[in-house]
């Protein structure tokens, strides 16, 4: 999100909110009436002067679609779902956040940490990779070993829903 | 009492003591953790975020190898506890997602029943071993110890899913922790998020929100403690990086529950502690 304050209906995506709205989570998105209590209560926005979750549902209602997906914004969010809890409208940011990232991705567009994380359930079943060192270092600690995910499996399903299809390589 | 026992990536890769110190009280307390073969990461709050359906059906594939054991499902990470029980209730409630999620779980010889449910291991030490059992348990009351609670957003949010406390008030921690005779005091912004979950996009602002949790604590209690690999990770290295940390146990809570209920300290993985938590051997021996 760029610092401008004014938001241009000449920038505006046509469908970009429609498309918004259609996904679950952000069928609330036209209630918030910019009351700011996600704002206020956002730990991240409290630190980090381009997030704010008010202006993310203000630029969603206009379909500002490339300053939302353009920089870091829709990846900020830390899920705390504070402003989930705090709305008085029920429009949950945190999902309008979420839903943006399901656009995102489907434009091609996903953070590179979140790529890598993907990428490393879909090819270890575990988002770190447990190995035999480590299983030596947990029996030493008196674990079991770790359960031995069935990595073909989540693979599977993980590309069956065309979702690994979107988010591999790199 | 026996449950599968779901410790998530995190847990089983790089927190040997929060896992330790688990399976020794849930030992001491007569409650057997089975692990579950076959089961893989929960799926992360974050591939749910970017895909509905398949964050779903990576937790559903955990949840149908508890349903095949025929037991309910224990975690000890927030996060896993938020994205199993989430799944779990959504595709209990909605035949449409369950009828869709079925299809891609056949391919892998799965089913999603519905036949078990999903608790985080503090929510089954209040509701299914109770606090008076626990109480009746201490052997060594650690009188004198002040804690500070942290909670972590995904034991209590969104309260829709995580249906047992009040996310704005929650007691079950501090309850949990007044059973072992110390004392949980109140503290500002108690119940700020960790930020972990932004560490791998704003790494600063992580170690910001850490730091100033663990300062706030400094002021009023001797350590602080979590339920959840990724608040822990983030109050212990927020530390560690700092040149003049402000060196604030950070303690999972089956540790703290395991000296009261009289487990030997060094078996409870304390070594694994990486700021020095040693202050509780007093307590448990006074």
């Amino acid at each position: 999100m760029t610092e401008r304050k004014e938001i241009r209906m000449s920038e505006a995506d046509k469908g970009f909110r429609e498309r918004l709205m259609e996904t679950p989570g952000a069928e609330k998105l036209m209630l918030c009436y910019q009351c700011g209590t996600c704002t206020a209560d956002c730990p991240v926005a409290m630190r980090v002067e381009e997030f704010r979750p008010r202006q993310i549902a203000r630029l969603a209602a206009y379909g500002q679609k490339e300053r939302l997906l353009g920089g870091d914004t829709v990846w900020l969010c830390a899920g705390c779902y504070t402003c989930y809890e705090r709305c008085p409208e029920q429009v949950r940011i945190s999902e309008i956040v979420s839903a943006l990232r399901k656009l995102a991705i489907k434009e091609g567009i996903i953070h590179p940490t979140y790529r890598a994380l993907m990428n490393t359930l879909a090819e270890m079943g575990y988002i770190y990779e447990i190995d035999d060192f480590q299983n030596e270092m947990r029996e030493d600690e008196d674990l079991p070993p770790a359960p031995e995910p069935d990595t073909k499996e989540v693979e599977k399903i993980m590309r069956k829903t065309g979702f690994l299809g979107l988010v591999e390589g790199g | 009492m026996r449950y599968a026992f779901f410790a998530g990536c995190t847990t089983l890769a790089r927190l040997w003591g929060y896992e330790k110190a688990t399976r020794k009280v849930a030992e001491q307390l007569g409650v057997e953790l089975v692990d579950m073969p076959g089961s893989s990461c929960c799926g992360t709050t974050y591939l749910e975020t970017l895909d509905h359906k398949t964050g779903v059906a990576v937790a559903a594939r955990n949840i149908c190898i508890a349903e095949e054991m025929g037991l309910d499902v224990v975690t000890v990470c927030n996060g896993c506890t938020e994205v199993l029980m989430k799944a779990n209730k959504e595709l209990k409630e909605d035949p449409k997602l369950r009828a869709e999620v079925n299809e891609v779980l056949a391919d892998v010889g799965k089913e999603f029943k519905g036949t078990v449910e999903v608790k985080h291991f503090v929510r089954m030490l209040k509701d299914d071993i109770g606090l008076e059992k626990i109480r009746s348990e201490v052997e060594h009351p650690l009188k004198g110890l002040r804690v500070g609670t942290h909670y972590g957003c995904h034991m209590l949010k969104p309260s829709d899913i995580m249906v047992q406390d009040d996310p704005e008030a929650p007691t079950t921690l501090d309850e949990l922790v007044e059973v072992t005779g110390a004392e949980s005091v109140a503290y500002p912004n108690k119940l700020e998020c960790c930020a972990g979950p932004i560490m791998g996009i704003r790494e600063a602002v992580t170690w910001s929100v850490g730091l100033e949790k663990v300062e706030t604590v400094k002021k009023y209690a001797d350590l602080l403690i979590t339920a959840c690999p990724f608040c822990y990770l983030t109050y212990e290295r927020c530390q560690l990086i700092q040149e003049n940390s402000p060196n604030v146990p950070v303690v999972h809570y089956p540790q703290l529950l395991g000296l009261a209920l009289g487990i030997d300290y060094d078996d409870l993985g304390f070594d694994s502690n990486k700021i020095d938590a040693s202050i509780l051997q007093k307590f448990a021996e006074g």
